[in-house]
């Protein structure tokens, strides 16, 4: 049974700082995106989750969606079914099976793997999965200025041309120290180590892309995007230039620039940014990563245009927006 | 005291604030919404059939919540934002709700202006939070 993509969504939150306004408030930005996403006072990760849900399904029958799958960092509860809210809010069967992803940034490709492996478990053609985050920390934690916010989903059809999933490669190994958080704490912890930092990331993704590279035989230059996860603005960029990528293959997915770091939808968001664009034809690699440390490298081909492409989904959503000032961005994130 | 509602009330009118389900009176046929015991407009039909609203909808009125006026729940948004738009909305199936209009245009409401349903969060209480729609220009 094969089994493919065959709609996509996105949701960005309308209000976005330029990172200009940390500069002249702050004196400094730890993090080099251009701008980036700020959610709402009434907005979390699980209303994000259903209008990027709403845009994926939009034309589709709703009825047929056997599988939900969820994934975040930063879930409004600790403990709650949140595909319940979801199903509700959507207007879904009751009758799903549903997971929820979090506690790292690989969540986002644990949830398409896992909605894979839950389509074999009942005889609806359709999954979704939805992938929203948005990683927070108190203003004076210097990880925190790059944090965004944004949300994607993603219906999975049984034997549909569309995006088609070709495979994939996990690699997970122990590395201490890295972006943690620990249970009721809100801010993010990381020894500050840069080197480290890139070092572990480097390693990790590239045994996830050179497995996968392995396990089908292909070599990257056979891809016409690679997405590798970006919770930066130049970790990935340098990584895939020394694996040996083109500019062309990977300047479609760049997202950090616009959108800042969003955690588990970093790698996914990329992706819709590039079916944006994408041909028919065209393959496409997809990895993501999580600090501690663990990556997954998923490869997929565009068999067939999806119908969401000729909206150009991504590009409308980067596109509508209102800039805040950074004292109106600590109002937002309730500091003052 | 603001308007508060307890979770078994609010859990009850999950499928109307979530994801605006109607009732189409099957006595005179117009669309009920929020849905209620009796048709408002026929005052007869008790019985209905339920009809999922589009969430389009236009400004019928508004007006903006400042200075105090914001009832507690809402306290801390009126505080982030110095006052925020509330609308009465006419949708497209017929009936009139009120909302809290989300990322206004600089220029300001007008009346007439096209909006659509949009799911956000209406307040906490109890660490519990309360989602529902809002409308947002069109």
């Amino acid at each position: 049974m094969s089994k493919s993509i065959i709609s996509y969504g996105v949701y960005l939150p309308y209000l976005r700082i330029k990172r200009d306004e940390f500069l002249s408030a702050l004196g400094s930005c730890s993090a080099a995106m251009k701008e980036k996403t700020v959610m709402d006072i009434d907005e979390d990760v699980t209303t994000m989750a259903v209008e990027a849900a709403r845009n994926a399904l939009a034309g589709l029958d709703i009825s047929r969606v056997g599988v939900l799958t969820l994934a975040s960092t930063n879930f409004p509860y600790q403990e709650k079914e949140m595909a319940g809210t979801m199903v509700e809010a959507l207007g879904l069967s009751n009758n799903v099976l549903s997971a929820q992803h979090a506690n790292s940034t690989m969540s986002g490709t644990q949830a398409i793997l896992s909605a894979l492996g839950l389509m074999d478990q009942n005889d609806q053609p359709y999954a979704l999965v939805v992938v929203s985050d948005a990683p927070t920390s108190a203003a004076h934690v210097d990880l925190e200025n790059g944090f965004g916010a944004g949300a994607c989903a993603f219906v999975l059809a049984k034997d549909e041309p569309g995006l088609a999933y070709e495979g994939v490669f996990g690699y997970s190994t122990e590395a201490m120290g890295l972006r943690y958080r620990l249970p009721g704490e809100t801010d993010m912890r990381d020894i500050g180590v840069k080197a480290y930092a890139t070092q572990d990331y480097n390693e990790t993704v590239k045994a996830a892309v050179s497995g996968l590279m392995e396990k089908t035989g292909r070599k990257l230059a056979d891809y016409n995007h690679v997405i590798l996860h970006q919770s930066d603005a130049k970790t990935a960029a340098a990584l895939a230039k020394k694996m040996g990528c083109t500019e062309e293959q990977t300047k479609g997915g760049q997202v950090f620039a616009q959108l800042g770091d969003t955690g588990a939808g970093a790698p996914l968001l990329a992706l819709c940014r590039v079916l944006d664009v994408a041909a028919n034809g065209d393959h496409i690699l997809v990895c993501s990563y999580g600090s501690g440390s663990g990556s997954q490298a998923l490869s997929f081909k565009l068999e067939k245009s999806l119908v969401a492409q000729t909206n150009k989904p991504m590009q409308a959503a980067l596109e509508y927006k209102k800039y805040i000032s950074y004292v109106q961005y600590l109002k937002l994130k309730r500091s003052i | 005291m603001g308007a508060h509602i307890s979770i078994p009330m609010y859990q009850r009118a999950v499928p109307q604030r979530y994801r605006l389900i109607g009732q189409r009176c099957q006595s005179c046929g117009r669309i009920n919404f929020p849905p209620k015991a009796v048709c408002k407009y026929c005052l007869q039909g008790t019985t209905f059939e339920n009809v999922q609203l589009s969430g389009k909808g236009t400004i019928y009125s508004y007006t903006i919540i400042a200075g105090g006026g914001a009832p507690p729940e809402f306290a801390a948004e009126a505080r982030c934002k110095g006052s925020y738009p509330v609308a009465i909305i006419q949708l497209e199936e017929g009936p009139r709700v009120i909302a809290q209009v989300v990322n206004p245009p600089e220029e300001g409401i007008t009346i007439g202006m096209p909006v659509r349903a949009v799911f956000r969060k209406i307040y906490e209480e109890e660490g519990v939070t309360r989602y529902g729609f809002k409308f947002s220009p069109a």
